[in-house]
């Protein structure tokens, strides 16, 4: 018989099978494998916590075939490392548009040889900016899917089969949350190119702080916090773009900066090496100044 | 409608077709297992459920109450098949005859800490194996939720069909199930272990 309910089982299972297709074994660590997501025939993206070894490493894909794999970069900020195949033969995964909330969705890895594993949940929340433990993560997905053991590095997929992002429980507290699928892509194709992903430095100390209503007023910003500045490093981006102690940061490159987690987020990336517009207040005034963000080491 | 409510619809229509087959299955101890109907008073559930005796106790979605034989057991692989006269006109389970996919929702059918006819739904997470003495057996993950209760009911497909035998919670997240294939081979074996009382052919 056929109803609703069994189109739905078989729209799942399809789904499944469709991104399963691209969802690889990465053999990079001691205890058991875990997972990764074939983004190009000879590029796989993973949880950078699995990738233990530098070098010794291989992928099964979805047939079975082993293949050795080099580590083509890592960024322990987003807890994503970048793997290159040796050889193409992997099916590349398809991306999905943004994640709603309360829309179904299947966490799924492959662990073993034994075949795909999946489980079922809803799209909970949509976060961040949330600083980690090495930096800043713009953004994150969380869901009710349960993170079996080898699921970090896999896919979490759309009733279309579609990646909407990868999985990790990389960030501690037993907990998963998932890395949306353009970001991961993005620090991906940075990863590629450069082995690492460029974050940028400012060179300041400070401090959060309230911002008064009449200053938030002469800002046009309705922003009750930013970031007083309480030192400012020799030789820094910060001093050379005439930063001072006594500042107060309220937004880098157009975006609001309210606190060090959305500091740490806005310097990550793209802005390295551009001159990027610093919005403060200084001695009660709003005031533009430019700042050519430097590169952390 | 909105596919939600025909979902939901569809659900009813689920349920109101399996619960005749599940029943209360003890055995003279605290706590109490699950069972499922195959038709001509036989009734499966997981051996492990009714460990202590050859006479348990059948209760069915009407609370009538028999006493049961067990009629055939393996312990390797969790099964065992039970048979009480009062249970002829019971209806008998359909079992999936394809083989399950993961991802396809599933739903578990039992009485988790003894709370009668429940139903958790999820996906099946996984077609793996288990070792067992006799060698390996393929086995059933789902990530719907069983606790005790659970064991010996029905794991069914988005259709209804039994896909397999709830028996086991791993770490409190993942349920195992032993698969149809399993179960339709015990009792085939049971019929021809048992002459004198032949498992009927309406239950395989």
């Amino acid at each position: 018989m056929s109803n609703v309910l069994v189109e739905l089982s078989n729209a799942l299972a399809t789904a499944a099978e469709k991104a399963g297709a691209s969802t690889v074994t990465v053999n990079a660590r001691r205890r058991m494998p875990a997972s990764g997501i074939a983004i190009a025939p000879d590029l796989v993206l993973t949880a950078n916590h699995v990738v233990e070894f530098d070098e010794g490493i291989t992928v099964n894909l979805a047939d079975g075939t082993e293949l050795p794999a080099a580590l083509a970069g890592r960024d322990h900020a987003s807890d994503l490392a970048l793997l290159r195949l040796d050889g193409s033969k992997a099916r590349a995964a398809e991306p999905a548009k943004d994640a709603r909330i309360g829309q179904i969705v299947l966490a799924l890895g492959r662990p073993s040889a034994e075949g795909i594993e999946a489980s079922l949940g809803v799209v909970s929340a949509l976060g961040g900016p949330v600083r980690t433990r090495h930096g800043g993560l713009d953004k994150y997905i969380r869901t009710d899917t349960t993170p079996f053991p080898g699921f970090s590095g896999g896919p979490l997929v759309d009733a279309e089969g579609r990646v909407v992002g990868l999985n990790t429980s990389g960030f501690g507290h037993g907990a998963a949350i998932t890395i949306p699928a353009d970001l991961a892509w993005k620090i991906a194709g940075q990863l590629a190119e450069h082995g690492s992903v460029k974050r940028g430095y400012l060179g300041i100390r400070s401090q959060g702080v309230e911002i008064p209503q009449a200053a938030q007023t002469a800002l046009k910003r309705d922003q009750a916090t930013g970031l007083l500045v309480v030192g400012v490093e020799k030789g820094s981006p910060a001093e050379a773009g005439s930063l001072m102690v006594g500042d107060i940061l309220v937004a880098v490159n157009g975006q609001p900066v309210r606190n060090h987690d959305e500091l740490l987020v806005q310097l990550s990336g793209d802005l390295v090496g551009k001159a990027a517009p610093v919005e403060l207040l200084r001695g009660g005034q709003p005031q533009t100044v430019t700042v050519t963000i430097g590169a952390r080491e | 409608m909105n596919p939600a409510s025909l979902l939901d619809a569809a659900l009813d229509d689920l349920l109101r077709r399996v619960r005749p087959l599940l029943a209360v299955i003890q055995d003279g101890r605290r706590g109490a297992g699950a069972g499922v109907s195959v038709g001509d008073g036989l009734v499966l559930t997981n051996n492990h459920v009714v460990a202590r005796g050859r006479s348990v106790r059948v209760t069915l979605e009407d609370d009538g109450t028999f006493e049961a034989r067990v009629l055939a057991r393996d312990p390797e692989v969790d099964l065992a098949l039970l048979h009480f006269p009062g249970g002829s006109g019971l209806p008998a389970a359909v079992f999936a005859s394809e083989r399950p996919r993961p991802g396809e929702m599933v739903f578990a059918f039992g009485h988790p800490w003894g709370q009668r006819n429940v139903l958790t739904g999820g996906v099946l997470s996984a077609v793996t194996t288990a070792r067992t003495r006799r060698g390996e057996i393929p086995i059933l993950r789902t990530d719907a939720r069983l606790a005790p209760g659970n064991s010996g009911g029905p794991l069914l497909n988005a259709a209804g069909e039994v896909i397999g035998l709830n028996a086991m919670i791993f770490g409190g997240d993942q349920g195992i199930a032993i698969p149809a294939g399993i179960i339709l081979k015990f009792l085939e074996q049971a019929r021809r272990s048992n002459p004198s009382r032949p498992v009927p052919e309406g239950a395989l």
